[in-house]
């Protein structure tokens, strides 16, 4: 996906003057964590649950190497052609290598974040494969050529108005109307058509079961069901990390994800395939395609101090617990994944010199932490990736150099009382001269994003200690002697 | 060319640190199991329920059949389509015949295209659902030569008839059946909780985006 995460700063600006997204994001940062919480209650322990399935992500990404080779092994015996792709480009090829090879005129998709991430849509569309996605919001962010605004709901924000508008364009509409249910039901019958004589779909995966090979998908609307239902070729495409043990794990993961992402006890659907269609079966796939995507997981992987973020099952929980996602929304993230999720990984996948606004954009209020049901701890990541940029003095800035600099000259002034009794001498009234009626309102040396919302109250012109001498009251160490005696 | 990748990555992660996962806390405990089973069709029934669904109880298969021309005349179906291994005894091409109803079950349809057809086109999917999980008011399919998968997921109604003594407290008893024996995996299990839905639009939810907009279960609680 074409990334614009370097109009961070520009875009939250505008999306906080949006009064539309503005409601809307107060709405969700309300409701969607009490949903949550009525869900995660329906657990008898919810505590002993969030504990397991953390537990669950912690062994899935330990055990990662064996547990990708048992999945693969066991999916292979069960007739699915398991195909490797080290980075974006070669995933693309690969699926568009399988349409090509089977004439196929469209596709049909399922929501998946990694085919977002590595821009497949477009690959495909460009190379003559016309691909439909048949999520509904995904239809809409798609017929737009917008990003999501929500890894769960893509379009939950735009306007009636605008998707009665851009469906009466594509023809999915004939009047138009403003009515979400009417919009909605519109999209069906388009997509039944494509559903009914489709050759081709495509699907992400939530889960890949190791000890079965199987993969699983979770959904509500009944899209996928009918991507792994109707075409003669289904093409599964997996980021590394999807892989769990056992399908005891599954369960008690689909159970989590579920309460997590809408607040639901379980989604509508949950669809658990295993191998392509017995040849006595009527539909389903007759070739079955598991693609695992590497893309710079297993870089993350190596990283001890990061590799947590392969825990991650995108319920996106923490993108409804984060006061700056309240505030922002999904688009100033600049790409497919959004929130405390994209503020931790995107920085491994485009590189942290390049997505310093992301993980500034941060107060470290460990909301997101404290509701992650993988067990990431998110702000310990954004640290680590601002200490990493401190000092990479390659692609150091200049006021990270400024900041660098300072940080030496205060600890070596701090380590002699001399020393600093020297700078304080020096430094107070150069700084109390930037002061107008008592404050500093600004400063030289590109301060001012920090002056921005706050002012600094100017120092008194003596210090303590010069004050204390000054007084000249007597030695405590004298009173204390005299009163002991 | 694909094992040469494949190597690559794995190496990639073989050789990165590894760090010993902590042992696995106590399996968290499922307060379903202790349901009996009148608590667990009440249970079921009011998960569904809550989903927009209808459960309706027959007393064997006779009744059923009466269960269903009821709804087939309260809905206008004017065609179906109905599969599943002998539908659990029920005489749907009798159902058929005695409410004008055109029914296609597999015997009619020779291949894929031929069940494309029948199930897009149908009014209602008739389904004999392999188990029902009291939990959440779900049902378990089984995808099999008996057991076409869009017969469930294409007609605008989803009638399922389960026997009683598939009715489990919980989604474990289910997948361990399924799952149990290697070599009998099928191709596709689904779990079906309610008709289809979506709220990708403001929020607001409704039912029926894809897939079915009713899903209807009847129990069979006699032979």
């Amino acid at each position: 996906m074409h990334n614009r995460v370097d109009k961070f700063k520009e875009t939250a600006r505008a999306e906080m003057k949006n009064e539309l997204s503005q409601a809307f994001l107060l709405m969700l940062s309300l409701g969607a964590p009490i949903m949550r919480q009525i869900g995660m209650s329906s657990f008898p322990d919810p505590a002993a649950a969030e504990a397991y399935g953390r537990a669950i992500r912690t062994e899935s990404i330990e055990r990662l190497p064996e547990l990708l080779e048992e999945f693969k092994k066991n999916a292979q015996a069960k007739g699915a052609k398991v195909i490797w792709a080290r980075d974006s480009a070669e995933a693309k090829a690969s699926v568009l290598d399988i349409a090509k090879k089977r004439g196929i005129n469209y596709i049909t998709k399922g929501k998946s974040m990694v085919t977002e991430e590595i821009g497949l849509n477009e690959h495909l569309i460009s190379n003559g494969v016309d691909v439909f996605e048949t999520d509904l919001g995904e239809v809409i962010t798609q017929m737009l050529s917008r990003a999501p605004f929500h890894i769960v709901g893509p379009a939950l924000n735009v306007p009636p108005e605008e998707i009665s508008a851009v469906f009466l364009k594509r023809g999915v509409i004939k009047q138009p109307t403003v009515n979400p249910v009417e919009l909605g039901k519109a999209v069906r019958e388009y997509m039944r058509e494509k559903f009914r004589y489709l050759d081709m779909g495509i699907v992400g995966v939530n889960m890949a079961v190791a000890e079965t090979g199987t993969i699983i998908n979770v959904e509500n609307e009944g899209n996928i069901r009918m991507n792994k239902s109707s075409p003669r070729t289904l093409v599964a495409i997996m980021s590394i990390e999807k892989v769990v043990p056992t399908m005891a794990d599954a369960l008690h993961m689909v159970r989590i994800l579920s309460r997590n992402c809408t607040g639901q006890k379980l989604t509508g659907y949950v669809s658990m395939d295993t191998g392509p269609k017995k040849s006595d079966e009527m539909d389903g796939p007759e070739e079955l395609f598991i693609i695992i995507v590497d893309n710079g997981r297993s870089e993350i992987y190596r990283d001890i101090k990061v590799r947590e973020i392969l825990k991650c099952i995108r319920c996106g929980a923490c993108l409804n617990a984060c006061p700056i996602y309240a505030k922002i929304g999904g688009y100033p993230y600049g790409f497919s994944y959004s929130g405390p999720m994209g503020q931790i990984l995107n920085p491994m996948l485009l590189g942290i010199e390049h997505t310093s606004d992301l993980f500034r954009a941060c107060t470290l209020c460990g909301a997101c932490k404290k509701i992650c049901p993988a067990g990431i701890d998110h702000p310990s990541i954004i640290l680590e990736y601002r200490a990493r940029q401190i000092k990479d003095r390659k692609h150091q800035t200049l006021s990270a150099r400024f900041e660098n600099n300072l940080a030496t000259c205060s600890s070596l002034a701090m380590s002699s009382s001399m020393l600093w009794n020297l700078a304080v001498k020096t430094v107070r009234p150069l700084f109390n001269s930037l002061a107008e009626d008592g404050y500093i309102r600004d400063m030289p040396f590109g301060a001012k994003g920090w002056f921005s919302c706050r002012n600094l109250r100017a120092m008194p012109d003596k210090t303590f200690h010069e004050i204390w001498k000054k007084l000249n009251l007597p030695n405590p160490d004298d009173v204390r002697k005299k009163e002991t005696l | 060319m694909s094992s040469q990748v494949r190597n690559e990555i794995l190496s990639k992660i073989k050789s990165a640190q590894r760090n010993d996962p902590l042992p696995r806390p106590q399996l968290p405990f499922l307060s379903e199991r202790a349901l009996d089973r009148e608590q667990m069709l009440e249970r079921f029934t009011a998960e569904l329920t809550s989903q927009t669904g209808t459960v309706y109880r027959a007393k064997d298969r006779k009744d059923a059949e009466r269960v269903l021309s009821e709804i087939a005349a309260a809905e206008g179906f004017k065609q179906v389509i109905a599969v599943g291994k002998n539908l659990q005894g029920i005489d749907i091409k009798s159902f058929g015949n005695s409410n004008g109803i055109t029914v296609r079950t597999l015997a009619d349809l020779k291949d894929r295209e031929a069940l494309r057809k029948a199930a897009f086109a149908a009014d209602a999917g008739i389904t004999s659902a392999d188990f029902a999980i009291a939990e959440t008011g779900t049902l378990g399919i089984i995808f099999s030569k008996d057991q076409p998968r869009l017969a469930s997921i294409a007609p605008p109604v989803h009638i399922a008839i389960v026997s009683i003594e598939k009715l489990y407290p919980v989604y474990e008893d289910a997948v361990k059946q399924v799952f149990g024996n290697v070599n009998e995996i099928p191709s596709q299990f689904a779990f079906i909780t309610g008709p289809s839905a979506t709220a990708d639009i403001q929020a607001i939810s409704f039912k029926g985006m894809h897939g079915p907009t009713k899903v209807i279960v009847i129990f069979i609680m006699g032979q």
